[in-house]
């Protein structure tokens, strides 16, 4: 078997698995279990990207999601009524348009993968290294506006993310 | 060759599918954060298939998959604020009491 080969059953396989587990977040009725669902969909996603010869974005995936995941797992826990899903709550509202809605979307995203004609596909990829020296220089050359922006929108974001959630003093409540 | 890019967007048009279900359809503000953390981490899996298959001597491809996470990262802040907020207010963050912010 060659390496493509290879590529395409692991592709398959993280694939699966990451589709699964985000169908998982919705059916379970623990919501700690719903956020570890989310973390194992984003681990295999992140190791979808591995097989894509991205190793700089899939470590990242991998640690980024880890820590996100493990911080939505304990908003899960401080703000649901029911976190461990003892009573088995039923958690949703408007299934049967929501149902229409993610069908609709998912067929008309695969109508659009699999109707094109992507044209020739690349068969080899800069070396691990070298991606992530390009990627450097990129962010530090011709993205450095649009990546300057995306730093200043996460600092904005902090900001006002704090000030939503700060107990205003009595002062301000006047 | 073609099949594995088939593969890789199949599996984003099925991640964007489960997470527009899951926005649409849940109750609680934490669960459709959820929800709209899957949609972009189809946005993720496809951009990363079309740097790797399509042009992986462009960097701009990797970049555009650090500001979804960069979008990630605030769109779960910001919703985490919020959901304090109305958690501190209402003592809930159920999506079916907050009629008052329908338009």
């Amino acid at each position: 078997m060659t390496g493509m080969t290879f590529q395409m059953i692991f592709l398959a396989f993280f694939g699966a698995a990451a589709v699964w587990f985000g169908v998982v977040v919705f059916r379970t009725h623990s919501m700690v279990r719903s956020a570890l669902a989310l973390l194992f969909s984003q681990t295999a996603i992140g190791a979808m990207f591995l097989v894509m010869q991205a190793e700089f974005l899939g470590v990242l995936q991998i640690m980024m999601m880890a820590t996100e995941m493990s911080v939505m797992a304990i908003f899960m826990v401080m703000f649901m009524m029911d976190p461990g899903g003892m009573g088995a709550m039923d958690m949703t509202h408007q299934k049967r348009l929501s149902l229409w809605a993610g069908g609709i979307g998912l067929l008309s995203a695969l109508l659009l993968v699999w109707l094109p004609d992507w044209g020739p596909v690349a068969m080899s990829v800069p070396s691990a290294q070298q991606q992530t020296e390009d990627l450097g220089r990129e962010l530090l050359g011709r993205s450095m506006f649009i990546f300057q922006s995306a730093g200043l929108t996460i600092l904005t974001a902090m900001v006002a993310a704090t000030m939503v959630a700060i107990v205003p003093n009595a002062e301000q409540r006047k | 060759m073609i099949l594995e890019l088939m593969i890789a967007l199949s599996v984003g048009a099925g991640l964007f599918g489960v997470g527009l279900y899951g926005a649409l359809s849940q109750t609680n503000l934490v669960m459709i954060i959820m929800g709209v953390e899957l949609i972009l981490a189809a946005a993720l899996v496809n951009l990363v298939a079309f740097w790797r298959y399509l042009h992986p001597d462009e960097p701009a491809g990797q970049m555009f998959v650090l500001i979804i996470m960069a979008v990630m990262a605030v769109e779960m802040a910001v919703g985490f604020a919020i959901a304090i907020a109305r958690f501190r207010v209402r003592g809930s963050v159920e999506m079916e009491e907050a009629r008052e912010l329908k338009g």
